[in-house]
């Protein structure tokens, strides 16, 4: 089976399908849409993905398939040497990986990505910062979504449906998470550091996918360093924004 | 012990739940959690769906939430559910999830920005807000044009099936929310997608009577909000004249 996955690795969701094929040694070709520099708008890239998002996939050249979630589970049905864990057929730990997948598109994704797109990549890609209260409204969802993964999903185990053995809710969420990166270490720290189980299943995850997860967010880690430099001589993040108005 | 369904018939996906398990005489209860009253607070709801929102479900021991999850749990719970709801073939079951997602962040996120903003919202004593109104009418129209060129494109319904699956039932229990608008409003944003309208009364026909059922509490909801837009506007018009 020929298997092209479309990603940048800029993106949470095309991280979490790299990661995923390479901890499950999948045979596949990763290609490039540069989203910096507007490929997922190009004629060629509209023609595999009409919604120009990424990530997406194209199998053995015909069968196109995206939205992050419906290729994780896609993968794990399609390739039999993935282990079980990552999409058990027990019927009620599978209902509850598709619970917290859609749960997340409402939740932590619709925040942790919102609040740093706006705050610090939209100007990356020739955006203005949006109004200080769009950051403000991302941030409040983004620490709900943060006490609910604390208190509700990660409270029966180290991981979010089969306790003790990750499956691909967890990668992409943890995916999503690391985009926080990108803001300055202070804000991170103060947004992170109070949930002391999510940090950790951050970490148990980053274990269980390495070394993967780290090579595939090595390109996240060179845009925070080169952001945080910047951020050391002209502060960026939106707390300064605020008391400019 | 029969299969409890949580729900409030004017939510969009609670609608989906409920008419899909009719339509498969799934054999359930239905128990109403009033939004309106703010029943999803209760100390008893949020046991059962710590999340508070609607629709949920309780299976003996094992509960659930968020609809697309229910209605994939029921599909493969209920042997008598046929295939065509959720087909075991993995291309066509992938590109279920595939509309199914995509829908969490279009569609329901256009209807329900611009539904909110401009009726249930005002109606209910809350400041409206057009720059949400407007964001969330400019998500829902492109997110029709993509049901228009793209998700309509090979069938009458989604992803090209000649039959209707879970998520013609949730993308349209989404649109029918549009009903709340004016009759004016709801017309300009729906009439130029005309496969739309057409998948609208297709999904309506495969699930009778029960879809019409359901959305009885919508359309009796249509009504008074018409009724009371239509009092409001003369009342601003007698102002303005004097």
């Amino acid at each position: 089976m020929a298997l092209k996955v479309y990603v940048d690795r800029m993106s949470q969701p095309s991280r979490a399908v790299l990661i995923f094929c390479k901890v499950n040694g999948i045979d596949y070709e990763e290609i490039l849409v540069d989203i910096s520099k507007h490929k997922h708008v190009a004629p060629e890239y509209k023609a595999i993905n009409p919604m120009c998002q990424v990530p997406t996939v194209v199998v053995d050249g015909k069968f196109k398939l995206f939205e992050s979630h419906a290729i994780l589970i896609y993968i794990c049905c399609a390739f039999p040497g993935v282990a079980s864990h990552w999409y058990p057929s027990d019927p009620f730990q599978r209902s509850k990986i598709h619970s917290v997948l859609d749960w997340h598109h409402s939740n932590l994704r619709q925040s942790a990505g919102v609040l740093v797109w706006n705050t610090i990549l939209a100007p990356r890609h020739g955006l203005p910062l949006k109004h200080p209260l769009v950051a403000e409204e991302s941030e409040k969802l983004l620490v709900r979504s943060l006490s609910k993964l604390e208190d509700f999903w990660l409270k029966d185990g180290q991981f979010l449906v089969v306790s003790s053995q990750p499956s691909i809710a967890d990668i992409r969420l943890v995916c999503e998470i690391m985009q926080l990166e990108l803001l300055s270490e202070k804000d991170y720290d103060r947004i992170l550091k109070p949930y002391k189980k999510v940090v950790q299943w951050i970490e148990d995850t980053r274990r269980a996918t390495a070394p993967h997860f780290d090579e595939v967010h090595g390109i996240l880690f060179k845009v925070q360093k080169r952001l945080r430099k910047r951020m050391a001589t002209e502060p960026v993040n939106y707390n300064h924004l605020k008391s400019k108005l | 012990m029969a299969l409890k369904v949580y729900v409030d018939r004017m939510s969009q996906p609670s609608r989906a739940v409920l008419i899909f398990c009719k339509i498969n005489g799934i054999d359930f209860e239905e128990i109403r959690v009033d939004i309106l009253t703010n029943k999803q607070f209760s100390p008893e709801y949020k046991a059962i769906n710590p999340m508070r929102q609607v629709p949920a479900i309780v299976d003996g021991r094992f509960k659930l939430f968020e609809s697309h999850a229910i209605l994939i749990y029921l599909c493969c719970a209920f042997p008598g559910v046929a295939s065509h709801w959720y087909p075991g073939d993995l291309f066509k079951r992938s590109k279920i999830h595939s509309v199914l997602d995509w829908h969490h962040s279009n569609l329901r996120r256009g209807t329900v920005g611009l539904v909110f903003n401009t009726i249930i919202g005002p109606l209910n004593g809350l400041p409206s807000n057009a720059q949400a109104a407007k964001e969330g009418e400019k998500l829902l129209v492109r997110s029709l044009a993509k049901l228009e060129d793209f998700w309509l494109k090979d069938g009458r319904f989604l992803t090209g099936s000649l039959q209707p699956s879970i998520a013609d039932i949730s993308l349209v229990c989404e649109i029918m929310q549009l009903e709340l608008l004016s009759e004016k409003d709801r017309d300009r944003i729906l009439s130029p997608y005309k496969k739309v309208v057409q998948w609208i009364e297709d999904t309506k026909k495969a699930t009778a009577p029960h879809f019409d059922e359901v959305h009885g509490i919508l359309f009796k909801a249509q009504k008074k909000f018409r009724e009371r837009v239509a009092t409001e506007s003369v009342k601003n018009e007698v102002k303005s004249k004097m």
